[in-house]
């Protein structure tokens, strides 16, 4: 958890003279560049890591990180720096998102995604896709090129078609991880004749300050592993999985029914601006106390317009990193600092 | 207290144009429905039972945007959406985009109770109606001339007849029992010429429908997009709780100044604590109606 930077007398004065010559102040000066991320929640435990496969991850969730962060560094916006470190991890097969997402019960990839940007409360989301490479950024036509936020299935297909998105095969999406993942799923279910707790929860997710002090939020996913055809978590659900607005951005993975019903990316937002919380403060009420109260399992990072973030899980792990302009660049998946 | 508020749909026609004849039938579907969810209350119902019960009436009346009758998409087809709230732990159930089921809010009903998952859309959503028993019945069912005729009338970009404006037709109910329990629903076929797919705020948790017990229960009809960005109904509940609005205050500062400066217009009902109910919009008129233990009753549109 950051502190609030405390604005150096030069930006005090240039603000003054900005204001006096009604010129905009230097934006750079005001706000500080941050990027925070997820991978996912979950099991993460290094009991069942390998050295191989954590460094793998760690140079995964670096990569997204520093994706995002060169937009945010070259004067880009909150939105674009979210959708690229977005889309490296959806390129990635190791995350639950885009290539390597997990199966549905029938083996298919069903991916969802959504993002908002917090100036205007603008936002797209899109559900239950199966030829999109790129669900964040077909997200992210839904909110630039329709007067929709969210479209489903056959339909938000046929939209990206008409906005000259290439769909690809959905082999492009298997791994024989997520094929095996699938496998053991089932037959767990069929042992214990009833429905399991969802494994893999490792939705993606990234939240960003730009030079602008703009926030901007996306999680994309597949959901959970043996889930029905047709079941939507909390991913593209605005408020709950995704939102952001000029003051508070939040991503959240997790066991999404419970983030759908305690609308929980929008709550962490509610409790900051109502109730005077630090970013740090109400997400602890809510991932330790609303969400535990419940039996909701999973975490979330969020971000305020100051730059202070906070990345909290209840679960074993989750994958987390943040990098800004303030020199921070850390990647993290346990439950302790690493 | 024990109450209950449902609502038909914001947006109405303008007075002048609605015929005495159809301001009739609103207005007995209303009454219709209020007195199949009021009778659950009075004899000890739940409130999820009575929003239930209100919502299945207005799903089966052909003149409101919900089942039968429901507005039809760009193809032609219909395509519902609904959601129900218990207040009591805040569980829900919702569906999005079915085509083959008569009352979604039973379905939603049943997301609810009998699966482990909040929301389900499209085929996934029916395979699992059928599981649980539900007869599906044709698309065919749902489509009624008017709707047709304004299907036509919208793609040929002229104005409508005097139904409710395409936006804007929802149906939803709010209630609250003897025991203090609060309990939301709402149901609809969206937007007349929608593309399919398109998801409104009806089935989305924290958008066109929500209820906390202690807090309050809301029910939105309107312009969807604009309730999915604001988190329309849960903004009303986060306004009551955290900073202690009156239910009142909390819903007119929704409608008249959040929405209203993000460019969306509509109406939501919403029932309190303590069983007062408050039905406010921002277009023309909203067909409503409500009625409490204290002795009110009433039937609204303008």
């Amino acid at each position: 958890m950051s502190r609030p930077q405390t604005k150096p007398l030069t930006a005090v004065l240039l603000a003054a003279v900005a204001a006096l010559l009604r010129i905009a102040p230097l934006a750079a000066a005001e706000h500080p560049l941050v990027i925070v991320i997820h991978g996912g929640a979950g099991v993460i435990e290094r009991a069942h890591m390998t050295a191989e496969r954590e460094a793998s991850y760690r140079a995964g969730l670096a990569a997204a990180l520093d994706a995002g962060y060169a937009v945010l560094e070259r004067g880009g916006s909150s939105l674009d720096a979210v959708a690229a470190a977005i889309r490296t991890m959806e390129d990635d097969p190791q995350f639950n998102a885009g290539r390597g997402a997990v199966l549905t019960h029938d083996g298919h990839c069903e991916l969802d995604a959504a993002i908002m940007d917090g100036p205007g409360l603008r936002a797209g989301a899109v559900s239950g896709v199966r030829h999109v490479k790129n669900p964040i950024d077909l997200a992210r036509l839904v909110m630039d090129k329709s007067p929709h936020v969210l479209l489903a299935g056959e339909g938000a297909e046929e939209f990206a078609l008409e906005q000259g998105v290439v769909l690809v095969p959905a082999s492009y999406f298997l791994t024989p991880e997520r094929v095996r993942e699938l496998e053991e799923a089932k037959r767990a279910e069929a042992a214990r004749a009833s429905a399991s707790a969802p494994k893999g929860m490792g939705t993606v997710g990234a939240l960003a300050l730009d030079a602008q002090g703009r926030l901007a939020a996306g999680t994309s996913t597949g959901g959970i592993t043996n889930k029905r055809h047709g079941r939507i978590g909390d991913t593209p659900i605005i408020g709950a999985g995704t939102y952001a607005s000029e003051s508070c951005a939040v991503s959240g993975t997790g066991q999404g029914e419970f983030y759908i019903r305690q609308v929980v990316a929008h709550d962490i937002c509610a409790m900051v601006q109502y109730q005077h919380l630090s970013i740090e403060a109400a997400v602890r009420a809510m991932i330790h106390e609303k969400l535990k109260r419940t039996g909701g399992e999973g975490g979330v990072i969020a971000l305020d317009r100051d730059g202070n973030f906070a990345m909290d899980f209840n679960s074993a792990g989750m994958h987390r990193g943040v990098r800004d302009s303030r020199g921070r660049r850390e990647v993290a998946m346990y439950r302790d600092a690493n | 207290m024990y109450a209950i508020a449902i609502h038909g749909g914001a947006g109405a026609v303008p007075r002048a144009r609605l015929s005495p004849e159809r301001e009739q039938r609103y207005r007995a579907g209303l009454e219709a429905a209020l007195d199949a969810g009021y009778a659950l209350l009075e004899r000890g119902g739940s409130s999820l039972d009575a929003v239930t019960a209100a919502v299945r009436v207005l799903e089966d009346d052909p003149s409101f945007n919900a089942g039968r009758g429901a507005a039809l998409t760009r193809e032609g087809a219909a395509e519902l959406d609904a959601a129900i709230m218990d207040g009591r732990q805040q569980r829900a159930g919702a569906v999005a985009s079915v085509r083959h089921v008569r009352n979604p809010v039973e379905l939603a009903r049943r997301v609810m109770e009998k699966s482990r998952h909040v929301l389900l859309v499209g085929g996934g959503a029916e395979e699992f109606a059928l599981e649980e028993g539900l007869g599906l019945v044709p698309n065919l069912y749902f489509r009624t001339p008017e709707r047709q005729s304004q299907l036509e009338h919208e793609q040929r970009g002229e104005r409508v007849s005097d139904l409710v404006p395409p936006a804007l037709g929802t149906v939803g109910a709010v209630a609250c029992d003897r025991d203090g329990n609060l309990a939301a629903a709402t149901s609809t076929g969206g937007m007349t010429n929608k593309r399919p797919g398109r998801v409104g705020d009806s089935p989305i948790i924290g958008a066109g429908t929500y209820a906390k017990n202690g807090v309050c229960a809301v029910s939105a009809t309107g312009h969807g997009e604009y309730f999915i960005r604001a988190v329309a109904a849960y903004h009303v509940c986060a306004a009551v709780e955290y900073r202690g609005l009156t239910l009142e205050l909390a819903v007119r500062e929704l409608l008249h100044d959040i929405l209203r400066g993000l460019g969306g217009d509509g109406g939501l009902i919403a029932v309190g604590r303590d069983g007062r109910i408050v039905m406010d919009f921002s277009t023309e008129g909203m067909y409503r109606g409500a009625r409490d233990s204290s002795g009110r009753s009433e039937i609204a549109i303008y």
